[in-house]
């Protein structure tokens, strides 16, 4: 198996904030962190001591010690310390909760209305992702424009999923029958690893996604390009490959903008050779893994609702060459 | 920030005539009990300044048909607050003597019957929740004061078994933690019910008419009915249920001291059998 | 002395009938077991169950790192991956943790408060044997269509027919129920014995620590698990009769199911942990030769873990998007919760300072349970400010997280309980030289494999991925998580292979061998049938060390409540516990009623199709029943026998009368096209009133019952009380009533 050529761009990506929302859960993260090691050496610290120090050498023949039954004053000193951290905490957490990743639904902040709002939708396994005001469909990527504030609508087809990237944003679930909303955003160009964290069934594990961050005239450039069908074949193999697209049944499921089909059941492919990755994460796009896919996707991702069609040689040359052209 | 400043220095009811309330509790306070300054004196001042609290700040002024959070403050506050800090001023020896007196004896004992202190202390909290009649006691100025009379009366039916100054009167510690844990699924229900439900349990607030300066600047901020409707309802479960959890707290670290050792065992089980 | 002792380890091998030892053949042996009611066999089977599971899980854990050792491993299928997680939490969870700790508390709370034995010991064994009974229809999914596959909280949708259209669901839920009314009955015993079985002199002030958690770990059972059992009764009535309270796609909810959920797993990860801290807290002063340092902050802040465990469920559900007041009131909530905890693990520590510590193999444990349990709170405490939950929730972080709970906390403390208690329960000593190779392994691989899932965690992976794909580093930690599990396993096998070895060749034990203080150790090794020849006096906290040491006796320096001697009646906190169970059963069935009846949430459009005034009929009729009841009652009480079942005769026509009423209610929705599948008003309508029903039916056969029995002459005024105790229940379901019929016919919540 052809290993991802492009790796996500953060090795440990709770630590390396990208946005401003992720940044300030970082720094509550590092407070708390530092403060647990505090309380870590303390505890261990007492414990250590007390077996060193108290450790009986008689063998069980010494004296017996002090039998001391406690005492309500220590207690209630050694709990100081504890509510003041419980307070403390409560109260950042809670300001963090306020001012920065409140739902933008139940609390619009006055006059900051999203820069730009994306509708994701889960689905038994992949993202489909629809940009309202551009006109735009497409899958396991989400393009964002760096610096802006953009509200994602979350909900899903069919069972729970849950979308992370945990450079960019909070996680949040994705829930059938209900629309969730939280703000994204990226305050550096680059590609962000995503990934689906709630259990939804046999292929959770496939169900990563990218998220591209663009400086405004690349942004601006990406969305001119999206927001326009893609150019459709008008000869040769590639020409009887979108025949083929629409008379087998490839366009039951899939979608292809100025072709046809529907989203319900399988990833949107118009620009798919746009995308980065295949199958959400199983290959890198590229022609051999299209048609490594293409062949048995059972064999790559075990479950997923794309069949072994059992395409005989031509029929893939044309399909691939077909699905190349959707730039 | 100066109009807003301005607005809740506004909000302030200076003139409130719970002055008088207070007034008259206090000097019949001094002259039952004395005007000597005492630990208990503390709890006398807290359950005053719950009175403050409901009546003179803005809490009153925005509980009165502007913010459903605010009601619900005023509501605890009356229910809880005021009665227990009560209760717990009232110096013991004697109300023991007081409440031993042929007269007053029975009275003491109805208080002391629990089922009626659980049972008044929760419907109050429920009744006056019941949409018609909640909206209800904000439009008649009497049937509020009458709301808030019943508040602070359940609140002593309520908290008399669990704290009552006299000793025989409480309920044995097993009893008093199943009391105060009862009820504690009492308010969690209704504050689940207030927070999660879609209706507006007390419609008044959802059009508040009488919109303040400061209430537009709240819903501008974000603060919708619905919100307020949501925290409302998470105070009425939160607080009260810690405040309860506290007292069960109380009540073990009294039956751990051993205060009450003749009673060790509650009186439900008093039809039981002993062991040989 | 020595000799003495192995006489009767010997003779203890058949407790129940010590006398015919040699004459019985083995089959009879075997069923001496299956048919014992004696509280100890009962205990040392639910702990082999217990074991055997164990292993179970232990190898299921096995193939789950195997899987995970290498990035995009095919070793096992998806499918077969996601079975074995969710086998696994199940597992462990409900056939391990549960039992286990029910079996030592069922060994030795009767011997740490004097008792000959628990409450009801029928069932007692009927509690037990409802174990094996879910472990087999749990684990015959796997010999079906497909074997459980939706983790172990089963979340909705996904577990619904729609998405998991196979039956391995259907014996996941099944076995939970049957599992539950083992533990719920097994709990309501435990409750009852340490009310109700003290030994003079043992107040509920001076109860050893171990007996104060079981017995709070019993009333978090009898309070959370009719939680969980009205979720499932509503999945499985999704996934059979075709209601929707589960699927959005049809008007139900998704977050309704999280919600029952995680009101039952909340306090579940208490009453997986407490016993342990019992444990802890018996094995700590022992080892220190010192009293425990504050017993009423230790048993009083169990207490306030006790109630708040139940205000907190939401914090699994954080990254659900419940609003930002329920996030933050939750955290607060949680956060409270590292109060009573933190002191804790300050007394055990305060035990240790000043002692004279003996470093066994068991005392290791406990201390490495402190240092572990430590870990496991403070990544807990991460997770309960709202934002970092945001982060790590539903990573491998928080697989870490729950390991060091349940691994670092509960195993450590029963492997430190297993070598305190093990020469109590068999006569012999565990080796300590195998104890401490155990000690080390588990130590070493335990930490190795669950202390890289937080870095796994960090680094972005989700949990129960089946594969990966090989990011930098992933590879890495997860070959050496995996390399700790194997480190673990032999460490089991040197445990197994210690208890084997021991139980034939050990060390003779003795009655005291550690120098303990509480009652357990005033008796012999195994103790005899009903426990005690006599009773060490009490008026302590720590009789046999009183007993010891006369000149420094507890007593003298330090005062507990005296013993005021009364006991209740052992059936009617029976009967008060279980009614109290199914009164949360019931809340949170009338919950689901008012969610889905109020607002446009897909209840009922248009006018209700029951009839008011007729029901309203017969609930008067159905309250007239408790009148009638309690006519019977008194009419007995004052050894009025005709008139007591005149009384008791017309309660039971009245039960029947008020059935008849509900019969032609569903007659006629039935008719006019209303059924359980029609919308979310008739669900929730026959869900409530059809379990209600069931409950009215079940109160008529044991009144009718008891009521032959009185005709037989065999229920007279002397046993009034156990009429009482029916009497609680039948009262229970006419209560029940008013709220359904306040709730669902007047609608007065909407």
């Amino acid at each position: 198996m052809v290993w991802l050529a492009e790796s996500a761009s953060s090795v440990v990506p709770v630590f390396d904030p990208a946005s401003p929302f992720a940044e300030a859960i970082y720094s509550l993260f590092l407070k708390v962190l530092a403060i647990s090691a505090v309380i870590f050496l303390i505890v261990v610290g007492l414990i250590t001591v007390a077996v060193f120090r108290f450790r009986d050498k008689t063998g069980g023949n010494g004296d017996v010690p002090r039998q001391d039954f406690g005492s309500h004053k220590q207690e209630i000193f050694w709990l100081l310390g504890p509510v003041i951290i419980v307070v403390w905490l409560a109260a950042i957490s809670a300001k963090l909760v306020f001012t920065v990743n409140a739902v933008p639904q139940a609390h619009p902040d006055a006059g900051e209305e999203p820069d730009e709002e994306i509708e994701v939708r889960g689905h038994q396994w992949f993202w489909e992702v629809k940009y309202p005001g551009h006109g735009i469909v497409s899958a396991n990527e989400v393009h964002l424009p760096v610096g802006k504030k953009i509200r994602i609508k979350l909900t899903s087809e069919d069972v729970i999923h849950s979308f992370w990237v945990p450079q960019l944003s909070r996680k949040m679930d994705a829930i059938p029958g209900r629309d969730n909303y939280f703000w994204i955003g990226a305050s550096k160009p680059g590609v962000y690893q995503g990934r689906c964290t709630e259990f939804c069934g046999m292929v959770h594990a496939w169900m990563n996604f990218k998220v591209y961050a663009y400086e405004e005239a690349e942004w601006e450039a990406w969305v001119e390009a999206h927001s326009k069908k893609p150019e459709l074949p008008t000869e040769g193999v590639a020409l009887a490959g979108q025949k083929f697209f629409e008379t087998a049944t490839c366009i039951d499921c899939h979608k292809i903008a100025g072709v046809g089909g529907t989203t319900m059941i399988a990833p949107d492919l118009t620009h798919f050779a746009s995308r980065g990755e295949i199958g959400g994460g199983v290959f890198v796009n590229n022609r051999e893994n299209l048609e490594k896919w293409l062949i048995d996707p059972q064999k790559w991702k075990p479950g997923c609702k794309m069949p072994n069609f059992k395409f005989d040689p031509e029929e893939l040359q044309q399909v691939v060459a077909f699905l190349e052209t959707l730039k | 920030m100066g109009g807003v400043w301005n607005e809740i220095v506004g909000l302030w009811s200076w003139a409130s005539p719970i002055w008088l309330v207070i007034a008259a509790v206090l000097v019949g306070y001094w002259a039952f009990f004395g005007g000597r300054m005492e630990r208990r004196s503390w709890w006398l001042a807290g359950s005053l300044a719950g009175l403050v609290v409901a009546y003179v700040s803005p809490v009153a002024e925005l509980a009165d048909g502007v913010m459903f959070t605010a009601h619900m403050i005023q509501h605890l506050v009356l229910l809880l607050l005021v009665p227990l800090c009560f209760l717990l001023s009232l110096p013991r020896e004697r109300m023991e003597e007081w409440l031993a007196r042929p007269r007053v004896e029975p009275w003491g004992r109805l208080l002391s019957f629990s089922p009626v202190g659980w049972a008044l202390g929760l419907s109050v909290m429920w009744v006056w929740h019941v949409p018609t009649l909640c909206s209800a006691s904000l439009q008649s100025s009497w049937l509020g004061v009458f709301q808030d009379v019943t508040f602070v009366v359940a609140g002593l039916f309520f908290w008399w078994p669990v704290f009552s100054p006299m000793k025989a009167q409480r309920l044995a510690p097993a009893s008093a933690a199943l009391y105060l844990f009862t009820a504690c699924v009492g308010c969690t229900l209704l504050g689940i019910y207030l927070t999660f439900t879609p209706i507006s349990v007390c419609p008044v607030f959802a059009r508040p008419a009488a919109g303040t300066g400061l209430l537009e600047a709240v819903r501008l901020g974000g603060f919708s009915a619905r919100m307020d409707q949501r925290l409302g309802g998470l105070l009425m479960w939160v607080p009260p249920c810690v405040l309860y959890a506290g007292a069960i707290v109380a009540v073990c670290r009294r039956w751990y001291a051993g205060e009450e050792d003749e009673v060790v065992e509650s009186e439900n089980f008093r039809a039981g059998e002993s062991v040989k | 002395m020595n000799g003495g002792t192995t006489e009767r380890i010997e003779s203890g091998k058949g407790v129940d009938a010590p006398r015919e030892e040699a004459a019985v053949p083995p089959t009879s042996k075997i069923l001496s077991w299956v048919t014992t009611v004696d509280h100890k066999r009962v205990g040392i089977m639910y702990i082999l169950t217990a074991v055997f599971f164990l292993v179970v899980g232990g190898c299921e854990a096995l193939l789950i790192r195997i899987q995970l050792a290498v990035p995009e491993n095919d070793f096992i299928s998806p499918a077969f991956f996601n079975q074995m997680f969710t086998m696994h939490g199940t597992t462990m969870v409900f056939l391990v943790g549960m039992p286990v700790l029910i079996g030592f508390a069922n060994y030795f709370v009767p011997l740490q408060i004097g008792a000959k034995d628990v409450a009801f010991p029928r069932l007692n064994a009927m509690s037990f044997w409802m174990l094996p009974f879910g472990g087999f229809l749990l684990y015959y999914s796997f010999m079906t269509s497909t074997a459980p596959d939706a983790g172990w909280f089963s979340y909705a949708p996904l577990s619904t027919k729609p998405y998991s259209s196979l039956g391995g669901i259907d014996y996941w839920i099944l076995a939970l129920l049957v599992l539950g009314i083992g533990s719920v009955a097994g709990a309501i015993n435990m409750a009852v014995t340490v009310l109700s079985m003290r030994a003079p002199g043992m107040s509920l002030q001076r109860v050893p620590l171990f007996t104060w958690m079981a017995f709070i770990t019993a009333l978090l059972t009898i309070l959370a698990l009719p939680a969980l059992n009205s979720a499932l009764a509503m999945l499985f009535i999704d996934r059979w009769l075709d209601a929707a309270f589960f699927e959005p796609a049809r008007g139900g909810s998704a977050l309704l199911w999280q919600h029952f959920f995680w009101i039952f797993g909340h306090p579940e990860v208490y009453i997986l942990v407490l016993p342990a801290f019992g444990m802890i807290s018996e094995v700590i002063p022992v080892f220190s030769r010192k009293p425990i340092y504050g017993y009423s902050f230790v048993a009083g802040s169990t207490v306030v873990i006790f109630l708040l465990s139940y205000g907190v469920w939401a914090h699994h559900m954080f990254a659900v998007g419940l609003g930002m007041f329920a996030d933050i009131f939750f955290a607060i909530g949680t956060l409270l919760i590292a109060l009573p905890t933190g002191v804790k693990v300050f007394n055990w520590t305060a035990t240790m300072w000043g002692g004279s510590i003996r470093l066994t193999v068991s005392m290791l444990f406990a201390i490495a349970f402190l240092v572990e349990f430590v870990l496991g709170g403070l990544t807990g405490v991460m997770f309960a400010a709202v934002p970092i939950d945001w982060q790590l929730t539903d990573t491998y972080f928080v697989v870490g997280h729950f390991h060091y709970v349940l691994i670092g906390g509960t195993v450590f403390g029963l492997f430190a309980a297993t070598f305190y208690w093990f020469p109590k329960m068999t006569g012999r000593m565990l080796s300590e030289g195998l104890g401490k190779l155990q000690f080390v392994l588990w130590v070493l691989g335990f930490n190795l494999t669950f202390m890289l899932h937080h870095f796994l965690g960090l680094m972005g992976m989700p949990r129960r991925v089946y594969t990966y794909s090989d990011e930098p580093g992933w590879a890495l930690l997860n070959g050496l998580s995996s390399l700790g599990a194997v480190f673990m396993a032999l460490g089991t096998l040197v445990f197994v292979w210690n208890l084997w070895v021991s139980k034939r060749k050990g060390k003779v034990a003795g009655d005291n061998p550690w120098g303990g203080f509480t009652l357990e150790w005033a008796t012999t090794s195994p103790p005899p049938v009903e426990n005690f020849t006599s009773l060490p006096e009490i008026k302590s906290r720590r009789p046999v060390w009183d007993r010891d040491h006369p000149d420094l006796a507890d007593w003298k320096s330090a005062k507990t409540p005296e013993d005021g001697g009364w006991r209740p009646f052992k059936g009617k906190v029976a009967m008060g516990a279980f009614v109290a169970s199914e009164a949360v059963f019931f809340i949170l069935l009338l919950v689901s009623f008012v969610v889905f009846n109020s607002g446009d949430r897909g209840g009922l459009d248009g006018p209700s199709p029951l009839d008011v005034p007729r029901t309203a009929l017969f609930t008067v009729i159905l309250l007239g029943s408790s009148v009638t009841f309690w006519f019977a009652e008194r009419a007995l009480r004052g050894g009025d026998q005709k008139g007591f079942l005149r009384w008791l005769l017309i309660t039971v026509v009245m039960g029947l009368v008020f059935l008849g009423g509900q019969a032609i209610e569903y007659a006629g929705l039935i008719r006019s096209g209303v059924t359980i599948n029609s919308n979310l008003f008739a669900s929730t309508f026959f869900t409530v009133t059809g379990f209600h029903g069931f409950h009215v039916f079940a109160g008529i056969v044991a009144l009718m019952i008891l009521y032959f029995l009185g005709r037989k002459g065999e229920l007279k005024q002397k046993r009034a009380n156990i009429f009482s105790a029916a009497g609680i229940y039948w009262h229970f379901v006419d209560v029940v009533w008013i709220f359904v019929f306040a709730i669902i016919y007047l609608r007065v919540l909407q």
